[in-house]
């Protein structure tokens, strides 16, 4: 029956897109969309200004006082581990470390230890961290776009910052991070009205960098932040250098067509060694998808309502959080009564990542970049059907969501040069493994420069792949 | 034929051959497991099979700590402009529900409301069972009908109370009114929870199915909404010996039948839906895309109840919104558009808050949702309640907003004696709160039904 139902979707699939046209999509980006009230349009503040975190007593003592006097889940169901979600039987230890031992003060002088702005897009302030190393004479100052995604933020990067911006004498450039906060989350201002989706996001981040004087740059992203990337490298060819992913995604037609095709006929598709990771409609991925889910289609269609809860309750956003966090980086965590969550990641870390939802009260307007890019609109603008020609190269985890081959990823990203694929590893990818992360990166860049300097032909053919 | 029409025939025959493929198999009834047991183990066969007086109590204790809860929440983000229930439940509206709740609910005169119907609890597979059992007022000469009324999520007992009164008395033009007995499904309410996985439909119908028979029911009538309807399905299904008839509101089948039916209706809707009621599940694609839009709960709380049941356990205020917006959109789907829901457009805030307050005080809102994921788990489809027809005679309740519609030609794929089915202009989801006249008076006219077709079809046990 499965078989049967593999070969009529297939074949259905087959059809849609030999059918469809190949035609130029619409293309309605408003570079000049304004986010903000009405009323600041026309005075404003194009200033740069140096930002910083307060976590203030007040919100520190009405925090404490939610978790002190959270009520008590019911009792999770007898021998499982985190298969009905989170197991409230670790709750009160997370809420009572929280409460009583996250050093707060402390927390907060590490959060500013990155000399950090705020800026105003298109009606957004929009908060950034933007910091390197002295560098060498020598050396050229790259500019790296770095993006998070969600429940993230730019604390997911504070481990590999230091690596990413590490100064060698051998190469020929150093990096400047440039990290900003999505619209909607942490620091950075919500819109006050409906359509800031993806690609939109994508024009706010070319502004920012236009602002701050980069004329071309590298993007770096995961998560929300792979498809902002990927969307900025696709209409503003001409200002990314480089696109670097661990979350290498092509969601044109083919891609999708080709998906279907390789879960019946996985070889012409996929590295056998790796076809585990991509077969959509078979075994533990499909189930993924559905068991995985639910909160990417309720953040999409009512974000506003869960909002509410997430927003009062600190417990409530924890439990929320961190069982993404389990099955996130490794998908075996779902059958553990803690949910893995301790294995590979400090508790400040993770509560750090929470601050920067609970403080600013942010959660709402972070759920609704969900509602904003799933949906209709989102679709009619065509961009991800574009292919790019920005040089692109990709990090494979084995625990990343989704996984993509060469083949898929080059619908879309016409110059692939090279993919990692890692037998490590999970969605987490900068917070879990700073150093592998940096040093991917770093050799990304080396890379598309070496390939910016040689004229920057891609003719798509790619460089073997790396395996390790 | 455009692609989408491509697509649907292509479907359609797939699903033709495994139909054929399936009628060469013919499919055994799921077994049950005698032994299930769903409180802890210590108490088997020490169970207290009495039934107990029981009364609901709003405890001064939790009442004030819902209320400072209420009182303190943390500032919400106001909704995007122009918006009103798209994204959700728009905060803009939730102020005065707040402010209602924490403030002008009478709490104890809503307690005596609820106690105004006896109460009771007995232990049934190691779970106390609640439910509220009422008989009539009549006399003589006017037969008494148990009837068996079950609620869905996310409501409650509560659903029924206007209705009750209507059920209990004496109806002219009938000769019989109705003993009903309204429990609190199991993990809801007042009913304990399962300590371990696993108490899916099937074992809920075998609860409810104990219930009757410990009250003196050997045979009975059934009501159900919602899950309610689905508890009610199982229960024909697996148990159609003792079920004389059944009504729903919120039928729907997946019978392989009906699935085919539906799909060649998609092409040729005359072949299987009166003309004007075909816009209520065509175009396939607006109907699909309306539940896409509708189901995110429901996939969060088959997958993850546990997760969000903490922040809903924490904040009223959370729960609130998270309840009422489904009674916002599911009363009438253009209540979306509406700034404040359309809330106050047939249910007073007392009601609703009645129906909070039973998930708020007995903390049940996470065993609640996990019904959700016992029946979409994989030891519970592998059943494939679905596939089996019931005898048992059938009648369906059609209220014009209700979430899914089927015409009597894909509903008799599951229940052939499909006598009749009522077609509301009116109406949502929540029917028996809604319009409990209209609901009431529905249900008198099925039982009528049903046992006018026993008199003539007595090869089934009367």
């Amino acid at each position: 029956m499965g078989g049967l139902f593999r070969l009529v979707v297939a074949s259905c699939l087959t059809i849609e897109l030999l059918a469809s046209q190949n035609t130029e999509p619409a293309y309605k980006l408003d570079p000049n969309a304004w986010w903000g009230p009405e009323c600041t349009k026309y005075h404003n503040d194009t200033s740069i200004r140096p930002f910083e975190i307060v976590f203030h007593d007040k919100m520190i003592a009405d925090l404490r006082y939610r978790l002190n006097n959270h009520r008590k889940p019911v009792p999770p169901l007898e021998g499982i581990g985190f298969e009905y979600g989170f197991n409230s039987n670790i709750l009160d230890g997370w809420l009572q470390y929280w409460a009583e031992e996250y050093p707060f003060k402390e927390r907060e002088i590490f959060l500013n230890k990155y000399p950090q702005y705020v800026t105003n897009i298109q009606g957004l302030d929009i908060h950034f961290i933007k910091y390197r190393q002295k560098a060498y004479a020598h050396q050229e100052i790259v500019p790296l776009l770095i993006l998070h995604g969600w429940p993230g933020s730019v604390r997911e990067f504070y481990e590999t910052i230091p690596h990413l911006t590490s100064v060698n004498k051998s190469r020929d450039f150093a990096v400047e991070v440039i990290a900003p906060t999505l619209p909607g989350f942490g620091y950075s201002d919500a819109a006050v009205r409906p359509g800031l989706g993806m690609h939109e996001i994508a024009v706010v981040f070319s502004n920012l960098m236009k602002r701050l004087g980069y004329k071309k740059y590298y993007v770096q992203g995961g998560d929300w932040g792979a498809f902002i990337g990927s969307s900025i490298a696709t209409s503003f060819p001409n200002e990314v250098l480089g696109y670097h992913t661990n979350l290498g995604l092509s969601l044109t037609q083919k891609a999708l067509s080709l998906t279907l095709f390789g879960s019946l006929f996985p070889s012409p598709v996929v590295d056998p060694a790796l076809a585990d990771r991509t077969d959509l409609l078979s075994g533990h991925i499909r189930d993924a998808m559905i068991t995985e889910f639910g909160y990417m289609h309720i953040q999409a269609t009512k974000p506003d309502t869960l909002g509410i809860a997430m927003t009062d309750s600190p417990g409530g956003l924890l439990a929320y959080f961190l069982q993404l966090i389990s099955t996130g980086t490794r998908s075996y965590f779902l059958n553990l009564e803690d949910g893995g969550i301790d294995k590979y990641y400090t508790r400040d870390q993770l509560l750090d990542n929470i601050m920067m939802y609970w403080a600013p009260n942010s959660i709402t307007t972070s759920f609704r970049i969900y509602a904003e890019s799933l949906n209709r609109r989102t679709l009619a603008l065509g961009i991800s059907e574009i292919p790019t020609p920005v040089p692109t190269i990709t990090i494979h985890a084995s625990d990343e969501i989704a996984y993509q081959s060469p083949l898929l990823l080059r619908t879309k990203f016409t110059n692939l040069l090279y993919t990692t694929n890692i037998d490590t590893g999970g969605h987490f990818l900068a917070l879990e493994m700073p150093i592998l992360f940096a040093n991917d990166v770093l050799n990304a860049i080396a890379e598309f420069r070496n390939w910016h300097a040689k004229g920057g032909h891609g003719n798509g053919e790619l460089l073997p792949n790396n395996n390790g | 034929m455009s692609r989408f029409t491509t697509v649907l025939a292509v479907a359609a025959i797939a699903v033709a051959f495994w139909y054929i493929f399936n009628w060469l198999q013919p499919p055994k009834p799921p077994q049950l497991d005698p032994n299930a047991w769903w409180g802890p183990i210590e108490l088997k066969g020490r169970e207290d099979i009495s039934i107990r007086p029981f009364e609901i109590k709003f405890e001064k204790k939790v009442i004030d700590d819902l209320k400072y809860r209420l009182k303190n929440h943390r500032p919400f983000a106001p909704p995007l402009e122009g918006v009103t229930f798209e994204y959700g439940f728009n905060t803009a509206a939730l102020e005065p529900w707040l402010k209602y709740w924490a403030e002008e609910y009478k709490f104890a005169d809503r307690e005596k409301f609820f106690n105004q119907f006896p109460h009771f609890k007995t232990s049934i597979k190691g779970l106390d069972i609640h439910f509220i059992r009422v008989k009539p007022q009549v006399s003589a000469g006017v037969q008494t009908l148990p009837l068996l009324l079950l609620h869905g999520w996310p409501g409650s007992v509560r659903e029924f109370y206007e209705a009750i009164p209507l059920l209990t008395s004496q109806n002219s033009g009938y000769d019989f009114a109705f003993e009903v007995i309204v429990p609190s499904l199991p993990g809801y309410g007042f009913s304990d929870a399962a300590v371990r996985p696993g108490l899916s439909l099937p074992y809920v119908a075998d609860i409810f199915r104990i219930l009757m028979k410990r009250l003196g029911h050997d045979k009975f009538y059934i009501q159900g909404g919602d899950w309610g309807a689905a508890i009610a399905s199982a229960m024909v299904t697996l148990f159609p010996e003792d079920v004389l008839g059944h009504h729903s509101n919120s039928a729907v089948t997946q019978h392989p039948h009906a699935l085919l039916r539906t799909l060649l209706g998609a092409l040729i809707p005359s072949l299987i839906v009166e003309d004007h009621l075909a816009e209520r599940m065509y175009p396939l694609s607006k109907h699909l895309a309306y539940l896409l839009e509708e189901f995110g709960y429901f996939h969060l709380q088959a997958t993850k109840p546990d997760t969000v049941g903490v922040s809903l356990t924490d904040s009223p205020s959370g729960l609130l919104a998270y309840i009422l917006e489904k009674f916002a959109v599911w009363t009438r789907k253009e209540h979306k558009f509406k700034s404040d829901g359309g809330l106050g457009f047939r249910f007073s805030k007392e009601k609703l808050i009645d129906n909070l307050m039973v998930y708020w005080i007995t903390n049940s809102i996470t065993s609640s949702m996990r019904f959700y994921s016992e029946n979409m788990s994989n030891k519970f489809r592998e059943m494939n309640l679905e596939a089996f027809t019931s005898p048992v005679p059938t009648w369906a309740l059609q209220a014009r907003d209700e979430l899914v519609y089927q015409p009597p030609a894909v509903l008799r794929a599951k229940y052939p004696n499909l006598l009749n089915v009522t077609v509301l202009d009116d109406g949502g989801h929540f029917l028996a709160l809604e319009l409990p006249e209209v609901f009431a008076e529905d249900v008198f006219k099925a039982v009528h039904a049903f046992k006018k077709w026993r008199s003539t079809h007595s090869k089934t046990d009367h």
